[in-house]
């Protein structure tokens, strides 16, 4: 230990009882948040375990046997599979179109010094103050008329459209930061833009690309009220519109709720427990004093 | 100059996709609907016009002023309590005043990946009376037979769903602090700590006044997120019972896809984004203000 470091040690034992009091404050507060957070989620999970009979007549017992039938029926009876593979299809096309496309648009705002790119990328930085629910009623008339309502294609062009402002915002700034000599280097060696892009911008831009599919993905992945509105085949909606609406007709049987619960929450637990680091980046990404 | 045109082509190439999608998803669909707006139309037909009367007939409707009203309780939800509590979870993660910090960041954390509508759905159980909530009261008040009633009563049936929104959000608001509090350099902390700074004085005197910014902009976010708020509490509630739970974006759901009173479901969607614009502006004078007694 340096000298420094053992005289803020001795001033920090000297600062005593206030710091202590901070210490049971800090403990009882995180304790408390935690319990909060975590208790119903735990609540939610033991309890997908239990007969309806049990769920309704002792609310916090556990399970006595693992119950498993209130899985298999959810499953079944509310296509889970079905859904989450219309999830899996949407969030995962929608995620790599447009972190594709706004890594390439990124590029051209950031590098080329046109004026017009200002312009542009203003534009695409105030769709973040716009909702889904202000362009609803248009896109559905639009939809209608293009024929492409209730389709998949007619639900991923929304996700991909209001995907873009964010997805634009994290890659320009982080494209502005890649050194100019780098590009210069490759346009001596005579490659194209187009081959810039790919072979050095796109390798370049690891970090921030991993931070804006997980984050994409996460969106379009809880993403409700597109397929809600602009979707009513039930073979092509997702994953928490087809809870909804199964969960929504069970008032008979709480043990196939807590199941079908479970079940739409697994996925992005996991999905969760992988990607935890870049999640957290996404979310502060947005908020980080430059 | 072939390069030269070989690099307007290249941008072309690269930035057209995206602006024309951008453009046919959102930019023109908001104009759409600023047009549609000023008019009358159920679907079919062309629009009539009718001027500013679907703008003086929400605000002569009850339900919509109800559901202005929650909304700025929702605003007032995520402005004075997510984003105190966030900050005060991250500050205590980044000052080590618990162990396991981060155990506790990733648990608290945890809710965000949950969606909507599974939220929704659990929090209904939860108050429902073979839920916990309910559950815990009645060994508080230890009557077995308790129910909750709050939903019935008109005032207060949107307090349960706050508590569920401060339960959802809480954690963004935390990861959010957390990276810009890695950001403050130690050294400044470190120096105050020798000079015998209290922790409320490093607090509120070192740590907060850096943090106006991101309180600013987390503040942007919330209003925004707020004025948005849908899927939640229309999985949970639908708005009901008899309206009790509605929001600006549920009145405007159920006039125009229930209704079918698409010029009116416009003006509502044009109103949700002025009432948006309208409270950032207001916050944002509000922090000039605190920046400049700051600096």
């Amino acid at each position: 230990m340096s000298s420094r470091e053992l005289s803020i040690h001795r001033i920090m034992r000297k600062r005593g009882d206030g710091l202590a009091a901070w210490r049971i404050f800090a403990y009882v507060f995180m304790a408390f948040f935690t319990l909060l957070t975590v208790g119903p989620l735990f609540w939610l999970l033991y309890s997908s375990f239990k007969p309806h009979a049990d769920i309704v007549r002792s609310i916090f017992s556990f399970p006595t046997s693992f119950f498993v039938e209130n899985y298999q029926k959810a499953w079944t009876l509310g296509q889970l599979g079905t859904m989450i593979l219309n999830s899996v299809f949407y969030a995962s096309i929608a995620t790599a179109v447009t972190v594709y496309l706004a890594l390439a648009a990124g590029y051209g705002f950031a590098k080329f010094g046109f004026k017009i790119s200002n312009v542009f990328y203003i534009f695409f930085i105030m769709g973040l103050l716009i909702t889904a629910h202000s362009v609803l009623v248009p896109l559905f008339v639009m939809e209608v008329r293009l024929g492409i309502d209730d389709t998949r294609l007619g639900v991923l062009i929304p996700y991909i459209g209001f995907g873009l402002p964010f997805m634009i915002y994290l890659a320009t700034s982080y494209v502005k930061g890649i050194p100019n000599s780098m590009e210069e280097a490759a346009i001596i060696d005579g490659a194209s833009y187009l081959q810039i892009f790919w072979t050095v911008i796109r390798p370049m831009s690891a970090p921030v690309v991993a931070t804006m599919l997980i984050f994409a993905f996460l969106s379009n992945w809880n993403e409700f009220v597109f397929v809600f509105v602009l979707t009513s085949r039930q073979e092509i909606r997702s994953l928490p519109v087809g809870v909804n609406a199964f969960v929504g007709g069970l008032s008979r049987d709480f043990g196939l709720l807590f199941a079908a619960l479970v079940i739409a929450t697994i996925p992005m637990i996991v999905f969760y427990i992988l990607f935890r680091e870049q999640l957290a980046k996404g979310f502060a990404a947005g908020a980080v004093k430059e | 100059m072939t390069t030269k045109q070989d690099k307007r082509l290249s941008y072309v190439v690269l930035t057209l996709p995206s602006i024309l999608i951008y453009a046919a998803v959102i930019i023109f669909p908001v104009m759409f609907s600023l047009v549609l707006g000023f008019t009358e139309w159920g679907g079919y037909g062309a629009p009539v016009w009718n001027g500013l009367k679907n703008y003086s007939r929400m605000f002569a409707d009850q339900i919509f002023l109800h559901g202005l009203r929650n909304n700025l309780l929702i605003v007032a939800v995520s402005v004075f309590g997510q984003i105190p509590f966030g900050f005060l979870l991250a500050y205590i993660i980044y000052r080590r005043l618990v162990k396991g910090g981060r155990l506790f960041e990733t648990m608290i954390f945890l809710p965000i990946t949950v969606s909507a509508v599974v939220v929704a759905k659990l929090w209904n159980q939860m108050f429902s009376p073979s839920g916990m909530v309910t559950g815990l009261i009645r060994i508080i008040r230890d009557d077995p037979r308790f129910v909750l009633q709050i939903f019935e009563n008109r005032d207060f049936a949107i307090m349960p769903i706050l508590g569920v929104i401060l339960w959802y959000y809480t954690g963004i608001y935390m990861v959010i602090f957390l990276a810009n509090l890695q950001r403050v350099s130690p050294s400044v902390i470190e120096a105050a700590i020798i000079d015998g700074a209290k922790e409320h004085q490093i607090l509120f005197r070192v740590v907060l006044p850096q943090m106006v910014n991101i309180v600013f902009t987390t503040a942007v976010f919330a209003i925004a997120g707020s004025l948005k708020s849908f899927d939640l509490i229309f999985t949970m509630t639908g708005g009901g019972p008899a309206n009790y739970t509605t929001v600006i974006a549920i009145y405007m759901y159920l006039n125009t896809f229930r209704y079918y009173n698409y010029g009116f479901g416009s003006a509502i969607s044009i109103m949700i984004v002025a009432l948006s614009l309208g409270l950032i502006t207001l916050i944002r004078s509000v922090f000039r203000r605190f920046e400049e007694r700051y600096e």
